[in-house]
């Protein structure tokens, strides 16, 4: 569905995508992780065409490079900052963004209708957007992507700051717009969203593609191995191995400190994450 | 042209419902306008009334007595003036209403009502006020009844008035013998009555009478001729102060759509807004003209809603109204240019409603925002040229007070216009230039 041909792009001196390849199949959840100055909204930006590459080539499939208006017709994008114009309320800003999509009369009325009501804002449509709490927002920023009704979606940290109730209703629904066949890149930070929601995941730092594959294709690849983790009171013992009975048996054998606990850990993305572009902070 | 339409319209309402925008685009200068036009002396037609400059050209005791009364009258605010040249010109600078003239002779007429005369008023009066003529011709009739009135209860004065019309009448050679033996009949009938009036007179002790006689004692005849006459204002003066301030006052409804519109593009590239419309399927160049057209047409409510006003409840006479179109349609071309400037130029909010307004405030204040162009001595005039706030004010006051010809129109809309490509291209390419960046 999206293509992305070994782009690159820099500013000034600073390489912020370095040759990154990869392909989105039609109708996955695919997610885009990477910390902070990783290079992911340089490389969003490419994919929805704001931004050229220096080098490399973006295609969505069939139609050709999101940098021609046409082609981002087929593209919904929800960004992480709130685009929404808050002295305006729901409905008009849908009904705004609607028209700038080239929609209009009855089929404007019944998209801004329909994704009211996929947001769960329908009581509220007729209401000023400053007065709506993170979650409503960010739903209503979500419900603008999808106005347009396009196969792809991208959706870039949807649920970044909101409550509980907000993140789950977002959540399902990307798991329908997953059902309906829909083509969503994700990004996001939340690395249990992620495991919970997309088919194939990209780990990109320093602007290069480092891993990519299934959540389980990656634990198995970068995860290491399960981690034993034996709580003697206070102090909390980590040893990693395939097999635990025998650590286990050792921690129980008398003479040594008693055992209050224990606990097996098994790789997840977190540590697929954590073991590719490191522990230290990125501010 | 859809999404151009949509973009313009949005940030149009988003322009009403932002109070503080709305406050410095269309309130504040509406309140400047009215406040100005004030302080440099307004008022026109309105609430001090009819401005009156009279001329006495027979200083005898009936122009004395109507003068008096005319400064006495309700609706009219009246000043004297030495000569009628004075009191033309105060009428063609809009400083009078109309000017009232009491000729040379009309103590002789105003004696010789029964020989033939009439006290003969002349006024001259802005044609474009026909309504305040109207009311200052029934005022001038009922105060020279009042005149008549106060001569005809003077029964020794009256006895004075009906002797000289009989020797009139016996001087006179072309006159019938009928009719001389009728008008000699008609005297001897007004001079009873006024024998009959002065006996009552005497026989009354209370002074009360007096007044019910000045009062009851009429006759109905027109003992006064008011010759109106149009005088045509100088095109190239304000025929009051609003016609200087709301000028002034569309400088800063400008700057007011300016700021707003600057303030609000840079605000949708911080809010992400501007990031969303850039994914749309609508070119780089179709933003930007929404952005523009919503501008000019903010530009455009401004200044026809403070014209409207101006001309509706202020006396502001807009001369050319299709130069006025003009002025109006290129300060609006050129200031989109200015905003195109800022938003090309400032890249944040606060840029935007710090250093761009402050540098708008500046270009307002030297181009007739404080000091009208009329009133700023000509070095100040030469340097409020580098503004373009300076231009808009001297086509608006062209359209209206200046007298500007379609050619001389032609000079302050080239160079707004001017103003309004260069700044739009300069915009763009510095929004290209930062984006790439």
């Amino acid at each position: 569905m999206l293509t992305l041909h070994g782009i690159r792009k820099r500013f000034g001196s600073t390489v912020a995508v370095d040759g990154v390849s990869l392909s989105v199949k039609r109708g996955e959840v695919f997610g885009l992780l990477g910390p902070n100055g990783a290079g992911k909204t340089t490389t969003i930006s490419m994919a929805i065409g704001l931004l050229a590459p220096d080098e490399g080539r973006v295609e969505l499939e069939g139609l050709g490079a999101p940098t021609d208006p046409r082609v981002r017709a087929h593209i919904g994008v929800a960004p992480q900052a709130l685009a929404l114009y808050d002295d305006l309320s729901a409905e008009e800003n849908l009904r705004f963004f609607g028209r700038v999509y080239g929609l209009g009369g009855a089929a404007l009325a019944g998209r801004v209708a329909a994704v009211l009501e996929g947001v769960g804002l329908s009581p509220r449509g007729r209401d000023r957007v400053k007065g709506f709490s993170g979650g409503m927002k960010r739903r209503l920023n979500l419900a603008v992507a999808l106005l347009h009704d396009p196969p792809m979606l991208l959706l870039d940290e949807p649920t970044a700051g909101v409550d509980p109730q907000s993140r789950n209703n977002i959540l399902e629904l990307v798991g329908r717009l997953r059902a309906e066949g829909r083509t969503v890149v994700y990004t996001t930070h939340y690395m249990e969203e992620a495991e919970r929601l997309c088919d194939r995941v990209a780990v990109i730092d320093h602007g290069r593609l480092l891993a990519l594959g299934t959540v389980g294709e990656l634990v198995g690849a970068h995860g290491g191995r399960p981690t034993l983790a034996l709580h003697h009171g206070e102090q909390v013992r980590r040893i990693e191995t395939d097999d635990p009975v025998p650590e286990i048996a050792r921690a129980l054998a008398p003479g040594g400190p008693p055992l209050t606990g224990l606990a097996i850990e098994r790789p997840n993305l977190e540590s697929v994450f954590l073991h590719l572009t490191g522990r230290s902070l990125r501010d | 042209m859809r999404p151009i339409l949509a973009i313009a319209m949005k940030d149009l309402r988003l322009l009403v419902r932002d109070k503080g925008a709305a406050f410095f685009t269309f309130i504040f200068p509406l309140a400047l306008a009215i406040f100005f036009g004030m302080v440099f002396g307004g008022g026109g037609g309105g609430p001090s009334g009819i401005r009156v400059a009279l001329v006495v050209e027979d200083p005898g005791p009936a122009a004395a007595a109507l003068a008096a009364d005319l400064a006495k009258a309700t609706g009219l605010t009246v000043t004297t003036m030495g000569t009628r040249a004075e009191g033309e010109t105060a009428v063609r600078r809009g400083k009078a209403d109309a000017c009232v003239v009491l000729p040379a002779g009309f103590q002789e007429q105003a004696d010789n009502i029964f020989a033939g005369q009439s006290m003969r008023i002349e006024a001259r009066v802005d044609p474009r006020r026909q309504a305040e003529a109207g009311l200052l011709t029934g005022k001038l009739n009922e105060l020279a009844f009042v005149q008549m009135s106060r001569g005809m209860t003077d029964t020794s004065k009256f006895t004075g008035m009906l002797d000289r019309a009989r020797s009139s009448i016996a001087a006179a050679k072309g006159l019938s013998p009928q009719r001389r033996l009728l008008m000699g009949a008609l005297l001897d009938t007004l001079g009873g009555l006024n024998e009959a009036q002065a006996r009552l007179q005497a026989d009354a002790e209370a002074p009360a009478g007096g007044a019910e006689a000045a009062s009851g004692g009429g006759f109905t005849w027109r003992p006064v001729t008011v010759d109106v006459q149009p005088l045509r204002p100088e095109d190239n003066t304000p025929q009051n102060a609003f016609e200087i301030s709301f000028p002034q006052g569309i400088v800063w409804g400008l700057m007011g759509c300016v700021v707003g519109f600057g303030v609000s593009m840079a605000s949708e590239r911080t809010q992400g807004t501007l990031m969303r419309l850039s994914a749309a399927p609508i070119g780089r160049h179709q933003i930007i003209l929404g952005k523009a057209l919503g501008c000019f047409l903010a530009c455009v409510l401004v200044q026809g809603l403070l014209i409207l006003m101006g001309t509706v409840a202020f006396g502001v006479h807009i001369r050319q109204p299709a130069l006025m179109g003009l002025a109006v349609v290129s300060s609006s071309l050129g200031f989109v240019g200015v905003m195109m400037l800022m938003i090309g130029l400032m890249r944040t909010e606060g840029a935007a409603s710090g250093m761009g307004r402050a540098v708008v405030l500046i270009l307002a204040m030297i181009g007739g925002g404080t000091i009208p162009l009329a009133f700023m001595p000509p070095l100040l005039q030469k340097v409020s040229g580098i503004s373009p706030f300076s231009w808009s004010t001297l086509a608006v006051e062209g359209a209206v007070w200046r007298g500007f010809t379609l050619g001389e129109m032609l000079w302050p809309c080239g160079v707004l216009a001017g103003i309004g490509l260069a700044g739009f291209l300069i915009g763009l390419m510095a929004m290209r230039w930062a984006d790439r960046g």
